[in-house]
């Protein structure tokens, strides 16, 4: 079984800082893994950043974030990654890497993903440039998780998780307004999670959503916005599937 | 009768409590505050504004923006703030 603790949504700034700390000090005793599903920031200042790279300095269990919207807002997301890198966090997009955990393999692929709705009611590439490039960066974040999956699926991982900020399915948005489902989540994830595989996909970006959702291929969602779960963080036990074959487990390569 | 147009050429935009409410969301949104998870939405003859903000500053401040924009009109809140304990059980997965 692997422990995994997630949330996102947290939207630290000076005026939060040390809020969460006792709540992640507590990581070790029932989590072998923390995700950050995006928006860790407000506004996306380094300022901001700095403060949750200390939330999450030497935590005692890795951590793999991706960033949000909010932490495109002041257009140093290249800066707050690298804050957050310096911190010890892995900050993925259409990324993969694997953790060890005891004799586990866990793979995270993630992206920040982006909006154009969901199957009937989506956004198409037609029309204007800026329409046609709004679909454009949700197919590349979507085909950058897809292929971060299926790169994990190479390297032998007896976990593989999707983390992404905006959703996969209109389930876990049920509770937000649905005329603005198309600028919380895309299709796209969701087409890839299940073209490529994936034990658990985690996303946030929806405060006023549900935590429980199913991609079509039956890929358990969570929304962890910390809106939603309500805590620092929500934990999944997530069960090891067996391995198949004589040599199963031997490093490919 | 209908008063449609019978405001003078450049005289104050029509005020109805719908865009008074869009206006609210966008400064929400785009000014300092950036705040994106605070909803607001016309309910009868009143103003329902619900969310879940990051800290208790962060609510003051929302607070005061909904004042200065829905002045004058009947206005309910429900802001509040998020909960950062740990949590007290995990979910098994199958």
């Amino acid at each position: 079984m692997i422990r995994v603790a997630a949330v996102g949504d947290i939207h630290m700034g000076p005026d939060t800082r040390g809020v969460l700390r006792p709540a992640f000090d507590t990581l070790p005793d029932c989590a072998d893994v923390l995700l950050l599903a995006g928006d860790l920031t407000r506004h996306g200042t380094t300022d901001e950043a700095r403060v949750v790279a200390d939330e999450i300095r030497g935590l005692g269990v890795p951590v793999v974030a991706v960033l949000g919207n909010h932490d495109h807002h002041d257009d140093r997301q290249d800066e707050v990654s690298g804050l957050l890198r310096d911190a010890g966090a892995h900050v993925l997009e259409g990324e993969a890497t694997v953790l060890s955990v005891g004799d586990a393999r866990v793979g995270v692929a993630g992206t920040k993903g982006f909006g154009g709705g969901f199957v009937g009611a989506s956004a198409g590439e037609f029309g204007e440039p800026v329409m046609k490039e709004f679909v454009r960066v949700s197919r590349r974040c979507a085909d950058g998780l897809r292929t971060a999956l299926e790169r994990l699926a190479e390297e032998d991982c007896d976990v593989r998780i999707a983390l992404t900020h905006y959703s996969p399915v209109p389930e876990t948005l049920a509770g937000e307004p649905p005329e603005i489902y198309p600028f919380l989540g895309s299709y796209l994830l969701a087409e890839a999670i299940d073209t490529a595989g994936a034990d658990l996909a985690v996303h946030g970006h929806a405060h006023a959503g549900s935590e429980h959702g199913m991609t079509t291929g039956g890929v358990k969602v969570r929304n962890v916005a910390q809106p939603v779960i309500g805590r620092a963080f929500h934990v999944y036990h997530l069960p090891l599937r067996e391995r198949v074959g004589a040599d199963a487990g031997t490093p490919a390569g | 009768m209908n008063t449609h147009d019978a405001g003078p050429a450049g005289g104050a935009p029509p005020a109805g409590p719908e865009y008074r409410v869009a206006h609210l969301q966008d400064r929400l949104a785009s000014g300092e505050l950036g705040e994106l998870g605070v909803h607001a939405e016309v309910r009868g003859g009143a103003v329902l504004v619900t969310g879940t903000v990051p800290s208790a500053r962060c609510r003051d401040e929302v607070l005061a923006v909904v004042r200065e924009e829905l002045g004058g009109l009947d206005v309910h809140t429900d802001v509040v703030v998020s909960e950062s304990s740990s949590p007290d059980h995990a979910e098994e997965l199958s």
